[in-house]
């Protein structure tokens, strides 16, 4: 019943709709979900203090607030469906990654919290699908297509294939988990999850396109700003750490017969009884390998830590 | 403009109320997990869970149609995941059942959460139970400008609404959006700009003050004991 308030014709589908309630995530990906997305969340937080003036604060706080209002303005696609910007890769691309995933989080929270749109438990994998990975494939892919510092003639088209590809990997990454719990099959959430937002992510690439040459036209200030390498090599080791890992270990269990180390990465689950019932059975896994795996979550956050620990500030900005 | 769509009844006087939001926000995280944990088939949970939580919803005052009419957020994901429910064989149903009550229950919880805490005693309650600073003043901040820029959202519809007739194509259309959402968003910028200075000069120093907080009382160790017992009731029996 998403922004029934602000939309008196009545419900209407909306749509990037990856919010995922609780109950429908396994706990044991929920709650490994959560500790990840912990883990990016305050190295995000240690880099900012590390490196940004407080004046940034009030920015972040800001855009948040505009990416819930942004939210508001659909776009009618069809059948009553509509689109709007999920923004993801927009923050990513004008804030820098790290201040965009901590307000694409801040906005994630909110909306479970305001709206009770995601659940409470399921706010790590939330964060992640929608936050961390929109954030940093939309950056990394504005990144290797645009020509960094001259944004210029590509600008509309970077910016186009990184909020389409991003909002694409991020309803993948939602309908892998939901089928590693068990609660729609793969065969069936894959495809339906990717296909709807190939068509949906149209809109989020157009959109972010839209604003990006909006902004260089208007005020190219706050595009060239960002295009200072502030987004060094921790950086890409932190993210490759706490997003492509993570995606990657998602994508390795779901696509092939191997055991499924999300699935065994808090060994069984914390709470009694819930692991019955997914579909996927994780009782032919030896003990050995779920310790394994168990170390290789605490070497994720741990390694992310270290990172954070090792960075230095690079001098004042703003 | 006036808005409420966001905990409309925060500010009622119910016992749920009146307790220390850090309370609330374990205790409900507390009764959300347990609600994750019951097995398909065991009737007896379901029915005490619910019960439980009809009480507390009744305690809390909030009007019935709103926490129903909130619950249907979920409706999406269950008919995607009723889609699947035919696979499963004989079992199929029976654990289709078991996810829909689980998640009714989780957003019932989720609903009783955060429309019985005010949005700044829940922002303190998550930073006193250790949030990062800046992840709590963005909450706040997002919380006090949402309304500005939804207010500038619908004035800049109405705008674009009265400019036009009948609808452009699908290109023009987008290409309005994507300015709109632009013109939006450097005025963020600048307004973030000046409350900045409006910031610095009334001394603000990271934290955002809060009138009256709430003290951890007996009311607190009473709810966390009802619930704790709850909880180990229906874990062990």
């Amino acid at each position: 019943m998403r922004f029934l308030w602000l939309n008196p014709a009545g419900y209407s589908l909306q749509c990037p709709r990856m919010h995922i309630p609780d109950g429908f995530l396994a706990n044991r990906i929920a709650i490994s979900l959560d500790v990840v997305s912990g883990a990016s969340i305050l190295y995000a937080v240690r880099r900012l203090k590390l490196e940004l003036s407080a004046r940034v604060i009030p920015i972040m706080g800001v855009l948040s607030a505009f990416i819930f209002a942004a939210q508001m303005l659909n776009f009618p696609i069809f059948g009553g469906t509509s689109g709007h910007l999920l923004g993801g890769a927009l923050l990513g691309i004008v804030l820098s990654p790290m201040a965009g995933l901590l307000t694409m989080a801040t906005v994630i929270i909110a909306q479970a919290l305001f709206l009770q749109d995601g659940g409470l438990i399921a706010l790590g994998a939330n964060i992640f699908n929608m936050g961390a990975v929109t954030v940093f494939s939309g950056y990394v892919l504005f990144r290797l297509l645009g020509a960094p510092g001259k944004p210029g003639k590509h600008l509309p088209l970077t910016g186009f294939i990184a909020g389409w590809i991003s909002v694409e990997i991020g309803a993948a990454a939602c309908a892998l988990e939901l089928g590693l719990s068990g609660a729609v099959p793969l065969r069936v959430g894959l495809p339906a999850m990717t296909g709807y937002h190939a068509v949906i992510g149209v809109v989020e690439g157009a959109l972010t396109a839209g604003v990006l040459s909006f902004l260089a036209r208007v005020r190219p200030d706050l595009l060239k700003r960002d295009f200072s390498p502030r987004f060094g090599f921790p950086d890409w080791v932190g993210g490759a750490v706490l997003v492509a890992i993570p995606l990657g270990l998602l994508a390795l269990a779901g696509s092939s017969n191997l055991p499924d180390p999300l699935q065994a990465l808090l060994s069984r689950s914390l709470v009694p009884g819930a692991h019955q019932e997914s579909l996927l059975s994780s009782d032919r896994f030896t003990d050995l390998y779920r310790v394994l795996l168990y170390l290789a979550l605490v070497a994720i956050v741990g390694a992310a830590y270290l990172a954070s620990r090792f960075v230095r500030s690079r001098g004042g900005r703003s | 403009m006036k808005h409420s769509f966001v905990d409309r009844y925060a500010n009622l006087d119910s016992p749920l109320h009146f307790l220390d939001a850090r309370t609330k926000l374990v205790g409900f995280s507390a009764l959300i997990v347990t609600a994750l944990s019951i097995r398909a088939g065991s009737t007896g949970e379901f029915f005490a869970f619910f019960f439980f939580m009809a009480i507390l919803a009744g305690i809390s005052q909030i009007p019935m149609q709103y926490v129903v009419g909130r619950t249907l957020g979920i409706l999406p994901f269950v008919l995607l995941a009723g889609l699947a429910a035919p696979w499963r064989g004989s079992e199929g149903w029976a654990w289709y059942l078991a996810l829909v009550l689980r998640s009714t229950l989780c957003l019932l919880i989720l609903v009783l959460l955060t429309n019985t805490t005010r949005f700044v005693e829940l922002s303190r309650g998550l930073r006193r139970l250790g949030c990062p600073r800046i992840l709590v003043a963005n909450l706040s901040f997002l919380y006090r400008y949402l309304f500005v820029l939804a207010d500038e959202v619908m004035r800049m519809r109405q705008a674009r609404d009265s400019r036009r007739v009948g609808r452009a194509g699908a290109l023009a259309e987008l290409r309005t959006l994507g300015s709109m959402l632009g013109t939006l968003m450097v005025r963020s910028f600048e307004r973030a700009n000046h409350m900045y200075q409006a910031m610095l000069s009334r001394g603000f120093s990271g934290e955002f003050p809060v009138a009256a907080p709430r003290r951890f009382s007996w009311r607190d160790l009473a709810f966390i004991s009802v619930v704790a017992l709850f909880v180990a009731a229906t874990v062990y029996l």
